[in-house]
């Protein structure tokens, strides 16, 4: 089993502010995590560590046996922004995520995946004449073409309307339950996190540190509406909360005194 | 019933010809005497006179050479020297002050030393064009380069290009919109560095016509010498853009839009 594992990680900037303490978890194959947290908890420093785009300050982080160092080609991600190169049209850039397969390969995956995205017929259109959740879509299957072991999330639902994420959030346990990557996503939804993830990693900040992590045991496909989705929402609220009475006790400002920024 | 919409250069072209019908009805009804600022009539019997004695095509040729080489000189090194120092901050940190200083200096003055190191005939004059051409492009793809997102750069990182992917992928791509944008500047520059290049000693070329055209005191000579020059400056920066279209038909611009 490849487990992706964060083991003891921290990250201190150059000027001295400690972004990440001793962050432990990992993320088994095909499993979805989902770290959830305020803004300034270190979610996407996380993130960006894993992906290689960052150094990490102490601690490992290691696919298998394999330790990390830099970008690795089984990891793949989607920015909060599209991120999608204006120069290539949208069937070149999802072909671009696929820079280690063949050209042939590359060509199929990439009319595979414009149909799965519903944007067959779109191969040839810029990046401009496209929606922002069309683009994302676009970066999701760029992401994916490579078939990926693990594939980051970095709130790319967030700039979105309501409705677009949520037919994202169906495309992405769509393309999850065909190709199983282990996705590692950050989020400041609950009720994103609560639809998407196995486990949930509430993490809180100065420095980001994992508070706590629960196990979603919430049956697959979820209903928004079902009693048993509130009742976990509820479980990843009371976390927070926790999170947050938590940083009071030790000095820290936060929000609005006892009540959930979260509901 | 739907009009149609004539197109912009239809429209550009109201005013000057107006004025110039305006001028050769003053002049033919002898309101002025059109000795210092000729008709449009006496403008187009000199630059037919030029055309026919073929002095015209020994001009312009002289010119368009000049500036040819002179171009492509200061925009292949103005480009080099961009890529170079935008891409290595050591380099930069080395030759981006010394570069920034000789900008400082107006490019006329080099004439003096040109001619000084270079003689009077053609080395001095393509130096002075390339000069000009080569500071605007050295600094739009400098700057560009140093703007280039970084969040694009991260794309190639993440989806495993190597530094020269990201170079020639993601880097060259984005810088490409300004790099035009320089050389259609540093071309606009060499045309008129060209004509202090051939006030400075040419027996040919536009310049030379607008020098001998002062010296036999012929405003028409210098006129035409004028009206040429803005002829094949346009043609040419028409024809850099025709040429970066295709390249650059990704772009999100107004431009693209209307």
């Amino acid at each position: 089993m490849t487990r992706l594992v964060i083991s003891h990680v921290g990250k201190t900037y150059a000027d001295g502010t400690e972004a990440l303490h001793d962050i432990q978890l990992h993320a088994d194959t095909g499993e979805i995590v989902a770290i959830l947290g305020g803004s300034g908890c270190g979610k996407t420093t996380l993130l960006r560590l894993v992906a290689g785009l960052d150094q990490v300050s102490g601690g490992t982080i290691s696919i298998g046996d394999q330790v990390l160092a830099g970008t690795h080609p089984s990891i793949s991600a989607v920015f909060q922004e599209p991120r999608l190169l204006p120069w290539l049209n949208t069937g070149a850039n999802i072909g671009f995520g696929g820079q280690r397969l063949s050209a042939t390969d590359r060509e199929a995956r990439t009319a595979a995946l414009l149909d799965r995205i519903g944007l067959a017929g779109y191969a040839s259109r810029w990046p401009r004449d496209l929606s922002g959740g069309q683009q994302q879509r676009v970066a999701i299957a760029r992401a994916l073409i490579g078939h990926p072991e693990i594939l980051l999330l970095d709130e790319p639902f967030s700039a979105l309307d309501p409705f677009t994420r949520a037919s994202l959030h169906e495309l992405v346990l769509d393309l999850w339950r065909e190709l199983r990557p282990t996705i590692v996503m950050v989020t400041h939804d609950v009720d994103e996190a609560v639809f998407l993830a196995d486990r949930i990693v509430v993490m809180r900040p100065k420095p980001g540190r994992v508070h706590e992590t629960l196990t979603v045991d919430v049956p697959r496909p979820r209903e928004k509406l079902a009693s048993a989705f509130d009742l976990m929402k509820r479980r990843v609220i009371r976390a927070i909360d926790r999170s947050l009475a938590d940083e009071r006790r030790v000095g820290i400002r936060v929000g609005s005194g006892g009540m959930s920024p979260w509901v | 019933m739907r009009l149609t919409t004539p197109g912009p250069w239809v429209v550009g072209l109201i005013l000057p010809l107006t004025l110039g019908v305006a001028w050769e009805v003053a002049v033919r009804q002898g309101m002025v005497s059109g000795r210092l600022m000729p008709p449009p009539s006496r403008l187009w019997a000199s630059a037919w006179a030029l055309i026919r004695s073929g002095e015209m095509t020994t001009h312009v040729l002289a010119t368009l050479w000049r500036v040819g080489i002179g171009f492509t000189c200061g925009a292949a090194a103005g480009t080099f020297l961009g890529i170079v120092t935008g891409a290595s901050a050591t380099v930069r940190r080395l030759l981006d002050p010394s570069v920034q200083a000789l900008r400082a200096i107006p490019s006329i003055a080099w004439v003096p030393l040109f001619i000084l190191w270079l003689g009077i005939f053609e080395t001095s004059k393509l130096a002075l064009i390339g000069l000009g051409v080569f500071f605007p492009v050295y600094l739009g793809v400098l700057s560009a380069i140093q703007g280039v997102d970084r969040k694009l750069i991260e794309v190639g990182r993440v989806f495993g290009l190597s530094t020269i992917g990201i170079a020639l992928r993601i880097t060259w791509p984005a810088v490409l919109p300004v790099w035009v944008a320089s050389l259609r500047t540093g071309l606009g520059l060499g045309f008129m560095f060209v004509v202090a290049a051939e006030l400075m000693g040419a027996s040919e070329g536009l310049g030379y016509l607008l020098l001998d055209g002062q010296q036999m005191g012929r405003a028409d000579t210098i006129l035409v010498a004028m009206i040429v020059f803005a002829l094949l400056g346009k043609a040419a920066d028409s024809l850099l853009v025709g040429v970066s279209r295709p390249i650059l038909r990704w772009q999100d611009t107004a431009r693209s839009r209307l």
